[in-house]
């Protein structure tokens, strides 16, 4: 393995001899380290960056799980598949949905020019339909965040900001609220600021599909289906929403004060673990490098981690 | 066609509470067997929660 990619905690090597200078914590850091560091940085996000082949898994994952639940309709309507199993599942295709549209969102299923593109974007499309999340949207807002992380104005997601984990879990749900300039309220007024083709266009496709799935739940419910599109659609949409704020907005960006490269997320662990917090206790192996994709983030920091920590990353809280 | 629009989206939550909540307070009840009050139909009932509710949250900005 190369030099530069095994770092051992607490040691920082330039290429070649081993530690040139010793180092203080964050800013102690002289021009040249700083430099070195980036270098030995990039090689590790290199090593773990996206290929466009080998991420057909989030495709079939979408396609698969968005098959299903369309399907979930019919079976049931006819009674042949009860509630109860539609329920669930649906709440977790709705929240899993988000992961596999961020990675979209970021190219990283298919970089312009390749191949794989087409199914980069018709990941995005499909992936938040149950959260009546268009991509365009999504993908604006999403970018508009890491230009502008934690900053109050430009952030879109700063309205997740919240003192505490009771207090955000409350805030996913008042955010929502008709009258609240929060979550996709807020996105629209941002779009609207921003003004641009792409803007109107990403306004155009919500409102879109916000009138196409009131129409359908209206249509629906009074066709005497509301018990199934409460259980397979506005409840998972609610219950998904809530955990992706939670998790992939508050979580990782608490106490949103940080707007640095190194301090504008934070490193923490959860008792929920890596999967059901969905890889966000290595988020800012994310916002360092986006073409990471997000089931590799874990193995991204732990090789970064000697370098985070010299550039004043707290990694107290994970110790692997 | 833009005004109409804003005007539609802003009445949202009442058409939501006359579209969704009421036939869905209709449908539980029935399938649950309970039955409305004052010899109402489960609709009506349904829509005496459903659209009253929907106009609090559009005059109020929240559900709650």
């Amino acid at each position: 393995m190369n030099e530069m990619t095994t770092l051992q905690p607490g040691t920082v090597q330039s290429p070649g001899t081993g530690p040139a200078i010793t180092l203080g914590e964050g800013d102690g850091l002289d021009a040249h380290t700083r430099r070195t560091l980036l270098q030995q940085e990039r090689a590790i996000a290199r090593k773990y960056s996206s290929s466009g082949k080998a991420m057909w898994p989030y495709t079939v994952a979408t396609l698969g799980c968005f098959a299903l639940w369309l399907a979930f309709w019919p079976l049931a309507m006819l009674d042949i598949m009860p509630l109860w199993i539609g329920f669930p599942l649906s709440c977790i295709f709705a929240a899993g949905g988000y992961i596999t549209s961020h990675e979209a969102m970021h190219s990283n299923i298919g970089r312009p020019g390749t191949p794989q593109r087409f199914w980069n974007e018709a990941v995005g499309e499909v992936a938040t339909i149950i959260l009546i999340f268009p991509f365009s949207m999504a993908r604006m807002m999403h970018l508009h965040h890491h230009y502008y992380t934690n900053d109050p104005e430009k952030d879109p997601d700063y309205t997740d900001a919240a003192p505490g984990k009771y207090s955000a879990w409350y805030k996913t749900w008042l955010n929502r609220q008709p009258g609240v300039d929060g979550s996709i309220h807020h996105y629209k007024r941002v779009l609207e600021r921003i003004g641009t083709p792409a803007a109107k266009k990403a306004l155009r496709d919500t409102m879109l599909l916000q009138l196409f799935s009131m129409a359908f739940f209206f249509a629906m419910s009074w066709a005497g289906y509301a018990m199934e599109v409460a259980l397979l659609w506005w409840l998972p949409r609610h219950l998904g929403l809530s955990y992706i704020r939670y998790w992939l907005s508050w979580a990782p960006h608490h106490p949103r004060t940080g707007t640095g490269r190194y301090d504008n997320t934070r490193v923490f662990k959860t008792w929920i673990g890596h999967w059901l917090s969905m890889g966000m206790q290595y988020h800012v192996v994310h916002h360092l490098y986006p073409e990471v994709p997000n089931h590799l983030t874990r193995s991204a920091y732990r090789e970064m981690k000697p370098i985070l920590e010299a550039r004043g990353v707290d990694c107290s809280a994970l110790k692997d | 066609m833009q005004t109409a629009l804003r005007q539609l989206f802003h009445w949202m939550p009442f058409l939501f509470g006359i579209g969704f909540i009421a036939p869905l307070i209709a449908q539980t009840m029935a399938y649950w067997e309970i039955p409305a009050p004052f010899g109402i139909s489960r609709i009506a009932f349904g829509l005496m929660i459903g659209a009253p509710w929907g106009l609090y949250a559009t005059l109020r900005g929240r559900w709650l």
